[in-house]
């Protein structure tokens, strides 16, 4: 993998209006600062290489060599990407009570994995108002206040540097399938440094189809309903095609998906990754109940979690059905062929070795996804 | 006691403004009014430190127009006046100028008007000159510190005579240069005000001061136009008009100002006092025609040199012109010609360069290799000083808030800037945060016009800059238009404490006077929001604090608001040479060019507080420079800089 | 009473960073030569150049009148640099082979050296340009004087006092006395003063 600087950054992701406002490069230095769901560089660096092209998820992102990284073997073909088991989930018996978004499976085992130490903190994502923020959490309990949805997207990996940067060591991190893969290039440690370990405990990936851009879906909310009474918004699973908006006043407003698809930044069309590949594990919907969740479970790490979670009563898992699955690998695959072609046809994928490249992978992976029907 | 009231027989080393302030004692003033501008600050000042002594009332007034005003009362009153600003003054002063050139005077008053070729202090070389024949009044020019002196005494003399007032106009290489002055007496005046107006209409010694009757131009226009008439005869005679030189010089230089003295030098360096004369003309307006017409005869070539416009060039040509079949064809070289520069002040080597042109000689004073040598090692050796900001200035934080949150925005937000020190965010120093630059008070303006172009597509966050003294001086109007027409823009007025960058001077915002005593003040706050702007007060230096409030004014609030950024001068009585903190880096901890920070300390933030050490890669604090503010402890991302309270 | 010029007018410079001290040390100066019978004029630069910029004080000496404020090209007699690098800048425009320059060697960065945008150079380097262009120079660090003494302005008059006792003028510490006594406090007077004896009691010529 190359790696330059803040100014190759600038040309090949923020010119070319392909960033999708991770926060991977926020808050490791004083340059790169989020605001509102936007990115934005307050001065000059000159950096030749840095972190901020090191972590972003848009350049250089060799497929092969993360998954060789993460899982022993090179990227295939596979549209959910390389797991161990996929189950339904949703929180446990130690739970009841308590307001999740779907299943609540993300919240339980961040939960779980901080009273139980496999994390020293975990970086969540909360909100003000209507705007996500970015939290770093440490005590089990103030997991649940982040436990809802967002739809529109969120710098939390900037929490994720704030967090390494105040002395955390195993960072536990809900975040959506950009950030992942900047957490698993993070884990390569791309600029070589010396004494690297490892700073996550516990990655845990969301499906994800697109985020809004704030900017764009606060004035869209704001003309039709009062923002500051909003409670929860939620997209349910196929076959439903619409956003609730819940608040607290009175009926939950019905917003069709189409309206809202038309607000999707560009920036989403170019992502491959539905569910999260690099994670340790994926929790998604679960088609036709809305209180479960899809669990995808692809590390030993992940794995060895999610067992004693549900053996300490934290979570609940059952068999996934076929035709769950099968829909779920049809939409994630789907996904990610539209995007590998769309990246592929603008030239921006396996470029020359001379030259900036926003994936890499090979050849012929490349070939047979972009040619599946 | 003051030098400047002494009256020892002896020579004084006194600045040209020095010079003008003497001599306005000397001729009997009573009351000195104007507003700071650099290079006319001086005459103000000096004569406020003797106002009890010398029984003045001296007056820094809110802008140029009403200390002209307030001047012009005092002549109203039969008392001696004058009033001093820089030639941009004169521009904001022009309306009633022009009106009061129109009624006249009484009691002697000039106007002194210190202009700034090459633009040293100024964001602009505009000429004050000309304003002397648009409105009609007679312009005086003194050529050396004594003539300073004496000039501005004879004006007060000249201007009881013809009864209007006088322009004495000066320029930075005068009114801030120094030389010798001998004094003169300092009369017993018996000053008592009288403003006399039960009169006719028509009689401007006793009856109302008026510009004009309406539509009745003959009654006012016609004697103020005898007035210049009879100014015209009396510089006929002038004692300040001087020639030196042959009877009839190969070469005839006519000059005024400073620019005497370098032709004088220039003429010593070429060993030419035997074939080139000077007339040193005092009176520029209006001209005195046979002593023009006297000098054109003697001469067949003349050299015009003047600074910046061929005022004085064009006017000479013109009686040339006229007097043509007297005199005989001249040809005349200057500005038109291309022999003296149209553009920057003058010196010695200019006209120098002009005379060896005409006379096609050489003039070497070092040896070509010499020369080369010299030009080598400026290039290479001595680094360029940049206007920068003092150590522990507040528009230093200002401007990083303001640009970072304009940043943040991202909705290509700009700045309109204005007159002060914090034009120095045109520049890297300021963050490259001001995008448009004019006069006093305008940047309120241009962005109560920007405010209203939402229907045409701009949909940009509009902010406008200004300094406390400039609210007062010339932004108030603009806030007041902006409220009354809803334009959403926000003014940002970086309230320093007094009036900074001409010398901290004191305005209506301070309760104190140019005599130092205690007056009321007004209270910004109040006035905007009394003329109905959303209003918030923050210390420029808490970051957190103001970002958090600027993002909120241009994304939430509506209409127009004024945030007052709120911090002393660090040049001010207040601060000077009382740091808050003692400041210190961890060179531990300083991350210096490494990724996470790449020096934003010394290469974005700039304080000349902080230095780089490139041998350790570290930064520093300055020790001789620092001003104890602690705002670069804010913005060190590793922390390394440390802050401790001074006691 | 005015004594005989070697040449007239005589042109000395002083020049320094804004905030120097430079207009300072130039009026005391100029008032101790005017103390002496001498016609003197003085040319500046301040305003806005005040804010960290380049400060020059043309100082022209002269028994017949006033001259020009601003000193023409290579014409200097003497140069006193408050800051080193100064001293290249006015060399470079009104030095000459013969020209006297005493040079404090104490430097005041500029922003654009603080920004890293460019190099300082070392003071080997500053020494040696400034000896090529004029071999008669004198380096001392008069802001470490001036510090010992309490305030780093005062370099500018420690840098006067190595002047006066190269004879310039004949020049001592009682006109510096008669120039200022009236016209600052006691405090200030009896610093000034130590800090032109100071530099009298520097070595070299």
């Amino acid at each position: 993998m190359n790696i330059f600087g803040p100014n190759e950054l600038l040309k090949n992701v923020t010119d070319r209006n392909l960033c999708t406002g991770c926060g991977a490069c926020v808050d490791l230095c004083p340059y790169f600062k989020s605001y509102k769901g936007k990115t934005a560089m307050l001065f000059s660096c000159t950096i030749p290489r840095g972190r901020c092209f090191a972590y972003c998820p848009r350049l250089e992102v060799d497929l092969d060599y993360l998954s060789e990284d993460s899982f022993g073997k090179p990227y295939g073909t596979d549209p959910l990407g390389f797991y161990r088991s996929i189950v339904i989930s949703r929180a446990g018996g130690k739970f009841t009570g308590n307001t999740f978004q779907a299943g609540g499976t993300a919240s339980a085992l961040l939960y779980f994995a901080l009273e139980n130490g496999y994390i020293d903190g975990a970086v969540l994502t909360g909100r003000d108002g209507i705007l996500p923020t970015p939290r770093i959490v440490t005590h089990p309990e103030d997991v649940l206040s982040c436990a809802l949805s967002k739809y529109t997207a969120a710098p939390t990996l900037s929490a994720v540097n704030r967090a390494l940067s105040e002395g955390l060591k195993k960072i536990g991190v809900v975040s959506t399938p950009c950030q992942t893969l900047s957490t698993a290039l993070m884990r390569t440690n791309p600029l070589e440094e010396n004494e690297f370990t490892d700073p996550f405990g516990l990655v845990v990936g969301i499906f994800c189809t697109w985020a809004l851009d704030f900017r764009v879906f606060e004035p869209f909310m704001a003309s039709r309903v009062d923002i500051n009474t909003i409670t929860k918004t939620d997209i349910p699973p196929p076959p439903a095609e619409v956003m609730e908006i819940h608040t607290n006043g009175g009926e939950a407003l019905s917003i069709p998906l189409d309206e809202i698809r038309a607000l999707v930044p560009d920036a989403c069309l170019y992502c491959m990754d539905m569910t999260a590949e690099f994670s340790d594990i994926s929790v998604g919907v679960l088609e036709d109940d809305p209180g479960g969740n899809t669990l995808i479970i692809r590390t030993e790490r992940g794995e060895m979690i999610v067992d004693e979670a549900v053996k300490k009563g934290y979570l609940v898992v059952d068999d996934m059905p076929e035709r769950n699955l099968m829909h779920l690998k049809d939409a994630a695959g789907s996904k990610k062929r539209q995007a590998l072609k769309k990246a592929y046809e603008a030239g921006m994928v396996n470029t020359s070795e001379d030259t900036i490249s926003y994936l890499r992978l090979h050849t012929e992976t490349l070939e047979k996804i972009i040619s599946r029907e | 006691m003051s030098y400047l009231i002494e009256n020892r027989n002896t020579d004084y080393l006194l600045m040209g403004n020095e010079a003008i302030a003497r001599g306005a004692l000397e001729g009997g003033v009573h009351v000195v009014s104007g507003y700071p501008g650099t290079p006319s600050s001086e005459i103000l000042e000096s004569l406020s430190e003797v106002a009890t002594e010398r029984n003045l009332y001296v007056e820094w007034s809110i802008n140029e127009k009403v200390a002209l005003e307030v001047a012009s009362a005092a002549s109203f009153a039969g008392l001696r006046s004058m009033c001093v600003m820089k030639q941009n003054g004169v521009n904001v002063a022009s309306d009633f100028l022009l009106h009061l050139a129109s009624s006249g005077t009484r009691g002697g008053m000039i106007l002194v008007a210190c202009d700034d070729p090459g633009a040293l202090s100024s964001v602009n070389e505009g000429e004050s000159r000309p304003f002397a024949r648009l409105v009609e009044i007679p312009l005086l020019e003194p050529g050396d510190f004594q003539e300073a002196k004496d000039l501005t005494k004879w004006a007060f003399e000249l201007s009881e005579e013809i009864r209007n007032l006088v322009m004495i106009r000066s320029v930075t290489r005068m009114s801030h240069a120094s030389g010798n002055v001998r004094y003169g007496e300092l009369p017993h005046t018996h000053a008592k005000a009288d403003y006399r107006f039960d009169g006719p209409l028509t009689d401007p010694e006793t009856g109302p001061v008026i510009s004009m009757i309406v539509g009745v131009s003959e009654l006012q226009h016609g004697p103020q136009q005898e007035k210049i008439r009879k100014a015209a005869a009396i510089f006929e005679e002038c004692p300040f008009n001087t020639y030196e030189g042959p009877e009839k010089p190969d070469l005839l230089i006519i000059t005024s100002s400073a620019c005497t003295l370098y032709s004088k030098e220039a003429i010593r360096l070429l060993d030419m006092k035997e074939t080139v004369g000077i007339l040193k003309l005092a009176t520029t307006w209006p001209l005195p025609p046979r002593l023009i017409k006297k000098h054109l005869c003697s001469a067949e070539k003349i050299l015009v040199v003047e600074e910046v416009l061929p005022i004085l060039e064009e006017n000479i040509k013109v009686l040339a012109a006229e007097m043509v079949h007297e005199t005989g064809p001249v040809i005349f070289y200057g500005k038109n010609s291309g022999h003296i520069p149209s553009v920057g002040e003058l010196n010695t080597d200019i006209v120098i360069s002009a005379l060896s042109a005409i006379f096609d000689i050489r003039h070497e004073v070092v040896s070509e290799s010499f020369a080369k040598k010299a030009v080598a090692l400026l290039e290479h050796k001595a680094p360029v000083r940049g206007l920068t900001m003092c150590p522990g200035c507040p528009h230093r934080a200002s401007l990083w808030s303001i640009h970072n949150v304009l940043e943040m925005d991202g909705r290509e937000g700009f700045v309109c800037g204005d007159i002060g020190c914090y034009v120095a965010g045109l520049w890297p120093g300021g963050f490259n945060t001001i995008k448009t630059l004019h006069s006093m008070g305008s940047g309120s303006g241009v962005a109560s016009g920007f405010g209203k172009l939402k229907q045409f597509g701009m949909d940009q966050p509009v902010v406008a800059v200004c300094g406390d003294s400039t609210f007062f001086h010339a932004a108030m109007p603009a806030l007041a238009n902006a409220i009354h027409n809803n334009s959403p823009f926000t003014m940002i007025i970086l309230d320093n404490r007094g009036t900074a960058m001409t010398g901290f001077q004191p305005h209506p915002g301070i309760p104190v006077n140019a005599g130092g005593e205690t007056v009321p003040s007004l209270e910004i706050a109040d006035i905007c929001g009394a003329m109905g702007a959303k209003v918030e007060i923050r210390n420029p230096f808490d970051l957190e604090e103001t970002q958090k409030t600027l993002h909120h004014l241009i994304e939430y609030e509506e209409g127009t608001k004024v945030l007052i950024l709120r911090q002393a001068c660090a040049l001010s009585p207040e601060r000077k040479d009382k740091p808050e903190y003692k400041m210190v880096v961890d060179e531990e901890i300083c991350i210096g060019e490494n990724c996470g920070c790449n020096r934003i300390c010394t290469r974005i933030f700039g304080c000349p507080g902080l230095l780089w050490d490139r041998e350790k890669g570290v930064s520093k604090i300055n020790d001789i420079m620092c001003a104890g503010c602690g705002v670069c402890a804010d913005i060190c991302p590793a922390g390394a800089i440390k802050k401790k309270e001074v006691v | 009473m005015a004594e005989d010029l070697l040449k007239d007018p005589y042109n000395i410079i002083i020049t320094g960073v804004g905030g120097q001290g430079n207009v300072m040390s130039s009026r005391i100066l100029g008032n101790m030569l005017v103390g002496r019978g001498y016609y003197v004029t003085i040319g500046e630069t301040f305003g806005a150049s005040q804010r960290g910029g380049s400060v020059m004080s043309h100082i022209r000496v002269s028994e017949k009148s006033i001259w020009s404020p601003q000193i023409p090209e290579y014409g200097a007699d003497v140069i006193i640099a408050i800051e080193p690098v100064e001293a290249i800048r006015v060399l470079a425009r009104y030095g000459n082979p013969n020209v006297k320059i005493l040079c404090n060697s104490h430097p005041v960065y500029p922003a654009s050296v603080i920004r890293g945008e460019i190099d300082y150079p070392s003071p080997e380097t500053i020494e040696s340009s400034v000896r090529d262009l004029a071999p008669d120079a004198l380096f001392t660090d008069a802001t470490e004087i001036a510090v010992g003494l309490g305030n780093p302005i005062l370099a500018g008059i420690v840098l006067l006092g190595a002047i006066c006792r190269t004879g310039i003028f004949s020049l001592d510490r009682n006109d510096l006395h008669k120039a200022i006594t009236q016209r600052l406090e006691q405090e200030q007077v009896k610093l000034n003063m130590a800090a032109f004896d100071a530099g009298f009691r520097l070595p070299g010529d």
